[in-house]
């Protein structure tokens, strides 16, 4: 009797610990149904609105794929750049998964040869029609990994961005202010704004990444198109420490001298400070297209949109850029398939679900599209457009090198906190930079 | 007839390494062997997921003790353990010593409220926390205006000169009731007769406190240390929570800098230096608080 007992205690135990360890493979499905055939696909598109987008598109495709089957797993961004380069490795990852633009995920994801590359599937789908060449750059690599913004595309983004200006149209009609149209106009601007005891720019430096966005917002106006591709693909001997930079820092950290930022900004978070403007405390705030649709419900004020503008005679360039691409497992059995499904994730039927859920779509909308565009949706798409048109749609530069992101947060608190000067913040991101090159080159 | 070894005749001496099994099973495929693979990792340059690996001997380390991050994220630990270990245990000798006392009406309510902290996830107290320090909402600033203290506002967790002391107190918070109600069980087994007889040798609150309770309490005072030190070395998820290591580096620690490197950065083999570095920290620091109340303990004897 007590052996008996003994040994169910070491058989349940046993049998316990192998359930846990293949636990993870109960997962997939069994066994597909002779001709079905299901296509995994993991995307980042968590939040209600983009998740019905998501689901929309997917239960079209299926119709009209008869025998797919589409699987789809949804996690937060961070938690996806995590998983995903384990499971692309896999023989049953994800046929179809986001992958983040930049160096650290897609590059290093080409360089352990995980990606397909579309090159072929260009010419099939006359996806030439669909994004222009810059948007391709910003999801190709050399197969090596090491080039970014050449060679093979490895991704198909369904959505737009651009940074630039919210403001709260209440504020400006109380005080009689317009929408600037040079950077000077909006200098003074802030100046009246502060005067009249408004907080002129919401902003939270707490969690450091808007911070690069507020940075290059003005970098931007300083520079030219060239300037910034060189910087983020690493070539042409781009560096850091120039006198642009040297002047946007010293723009920005006069801003904060000049109190133009919330009351104790250093400790507020992005998404405080967003909840600060969306209540009408601070007449603009300086972000991406991407907060659009939370200003558009569950608030009695007014928001517009403008870019943030040029110095006289100079053009205007803003941050943008496309979201995170869609991309396909090297190994996948379905690739014809998982092509098929890229294209359908940047059809014009997917452009206008996504500027009904106040997104700006990458692609053109349809012609005949019935989208309401005369609110602030309209102002973003518009703004995207524009800088679509002139060819001066810029980057987020903290794709430069692969701790470029941690560099320029740190540099930038230490910045607006008065530790650095100007000059001590573009030598101290130049290291980083040139660090880099460096390594690459060996 | 009895020979030491088998304490139960009949049974089978495998039987009880039998019991231990399924224990060592999990503790070799989740403790071990990681610990084994992490230490292997941090010989090469490896990005985390592609097959080929360069072996690059003590590269990662030769690396790591010229970083100025690594360097600052360590001796902002060392900062911790002030915060994580040596105030809560002057609070939690305190807080025992006042509440172990004469029998005070709700002792066990504020014992409960007092180890509160304790049973709260991380990151929820990180949460609450950046709350409360927020400059605008924040009760701590709202509380400064209320009081007429205006020019105390800071923006506390943003800020290069309070954003460590501001973090850390609140490890201190974390921390101190888990003292307290070690030390308040260690009271108990302190002889009543000992403090009965210091006051009727006319010995005051304070010196029975210094001469009675914390001589009593030294074997709880040192497991307090070493667990407390760990937490301080080890902390992640309140930082992860908080400021994420700003403003600048000034609140970087190197479990941070782990994640930051093996994780965002594709570094693994870095990350993994500095993992193995951390941990002969910890354990060397608790050998030495061992070898110490060992110590302790040897002279008493």
């Amino acid at each position: 009797m007590k052996k008996f007992r003994l040994s169910i205690i070491f058989v349940l135990s046993f049998a316990l610990i192998l359930s846990a360890c293949t636990t993870p493979a109960v997962e997939t499905p069994p066994e597909e149904t002779s001709e079905e055939t299901t296509l995994v696909v993991w995307d980042q598109f968590y939040r209600d609105e983009e998740s019905k987008v998501i689901e929309t598109l997917n239960a079209e495709f299926e119709t009209a794929h008869p025998g797919v089957k589409i699987e789809r797993e949804t996690k937060v961004l961070a938690d996806l750049q995590m998983t995903v380069k384990l499971a692309l490795g896999e023989t049953d990852g994800p046929d179809v998964a986001q992958v983040n633009q930049g160096r650290s995920d897609m590059g290093a994801l080409v360089e352990g040869g995980l990606l397909l590359p579309l090159d072929d599937y260009i010419a099939t789908y006359s996806w030439g029609n669909v994004f222009s060449s810059s948007v391709a750059s910003r999801n190709s690599f050399t197969p090596d990994g090491k080039t970014f913004g050449q060679g093979s595309l490895f991704g198909v983004s369904p959505t737009a961005e651009v940074v630039g200006v919210f403001y709260n149209k209440g504020i400006f009609q109380d005080n009689g202010w317009s929408v600037p149209t040079t950077f000077e106009d909006f200098e003074t601007l802030l100046a009246e704004i502060k005067d009249a005891g408004i907080t002129p720019i919401s902003f939270g430096s707490l969690d450091g990444w808007n911070a690069i966005h507020e940075f290059s917002a003005i970098q931007h106006l300083l520079v030219s198109l060239d300037y910034i591709n060189n910087l983020t693909y690493g070539v042409n001997n781009a560096t850091f420490d120039t006198p642009e930079n040297q002047q946007a820092a010293q723009i920005l950290s006069d801003w904060a001298k000049a109190g133009y930022f919330s009351e104790g900004y250093a400790g507020i978070g992005y998404d405080d400070s967003n909840n600060l403007f969306k209540s009408g405390q601070g007449a603009m705030t300086i972000t991406g297209s991407w907060f659009a649709p939370e200003l558009m419900t569950g608030t009695d004020q007014e928001f517009g949109f403008f870019l943030l503008p040029g110095f006289s005679g100079k053009a205007t360039m803003a941050i943008g850029g496309v979201g995170v691409p869609f991309a396909i497992r090297k190994t996948t059995e379905h690739a014809d398939l998982a092509a098929e499904y890229l294209n359908w994730m940047i059809s014009p039927r997917a452009a206008e679900l996504w500027a009904q859920a106040g997104m700006v779509p990458a692609m053109s909308l349809p012609e005949d599209s019935k989208i309401e565009t005369d609110n602030l949706f309209g102002e973003t798409l518009l703004a995207w457009d524009t800088i679509n048109k002139n060819n001066a749609v810029g980057h987020y530069i903290d794709w430069a090198t692969p701790t470029f992101y941690d560099t320029l947060v740190s540099e930038l608190q230490k910045l607006l906190g008065g530790i650095t000067t100007p000059a001590d913040f573009t030598a101290a991101v130049e290291v980083d930079y040139s660090n880099y090159l460096l390594e690459k080159s060996q | 007839m009895t020979t030491g070894s088998r304490a139960y005749p009949g049974e089978s001496k495998w039987k009880g390494l039998l019991y231990l099994f399924p224990a060592f099973l999990i503790y070799l495929l989740f403790t071990f062997i990681p610990i084994i693979e992490t230490f292997r990792a941090s010989f090469f340059d490896w990005n985390g997921f592609s097959e080929s690996r360069t072996f690059i001997g003590f590269g990662n380390y030769i690396k790591l003790f010229s970083d100025p991050l690594f360097l600052k994220a360590i001796s902002n630990n060392l900062v911790f353990i002030l915060f994580y270990s040596i105030l809560p245990i002057l609070i939690g000798l305190l807080l025992s010593a006042l509440l172990s006392g004469q029998p005070i009406p709700g002792f066990s309510f504020f014992r409960t409220l007092y180890f509160l902290p304790q049973v709260i996830s991380m990151v929820v107290v990180g949460v609450v926390w950046r709350w409360m320090f927020n400059p605008v909402s924040g009760p701590i600033n709202q509380f400064l205006s209320l009081v007429g203290l205006d020019q105390l506002r800071q923006a506390w967790l943003g800020s290069f000169q309070y954003a460590l002391p501001a973090v850390g107190s609140i490890g201190t918070w974390v921390q101190y009731g888990f003292c307290m109600v070690l030390f308040l069980a260690g009271i108990q087994r302190i002889p009543i007769e000992y403090y009965e007889a210091a006051s009727l040798d006319g010995a005051n609150g304070l010196k029975q406190f210094v001469y009675i309770t914390v001589p009593g309490l030294k074997s709880e005072i040192g497991v307090a240390m070493i667990t407390t030190m760990i937490a301080a070395l080890r902390v992640f998820d309140l930082i992860y929570s908080t400021t994420r290591g700003g403003p600048g580096d000034s609140t970087l620690v190197t479990g941070f800098l782990i994640y930051r490197s093996a994780i965002l950065n594709n570094r693994i083999g870095y990350g993994a230096a500095i993992a193995m570095v951390l941990t002969i920290i910890i354990l060397a620091l608790s050998f030495l608080i061992r070898r110490m109340m060992r110590e302790e303990q040897g002279k008493e004897a």
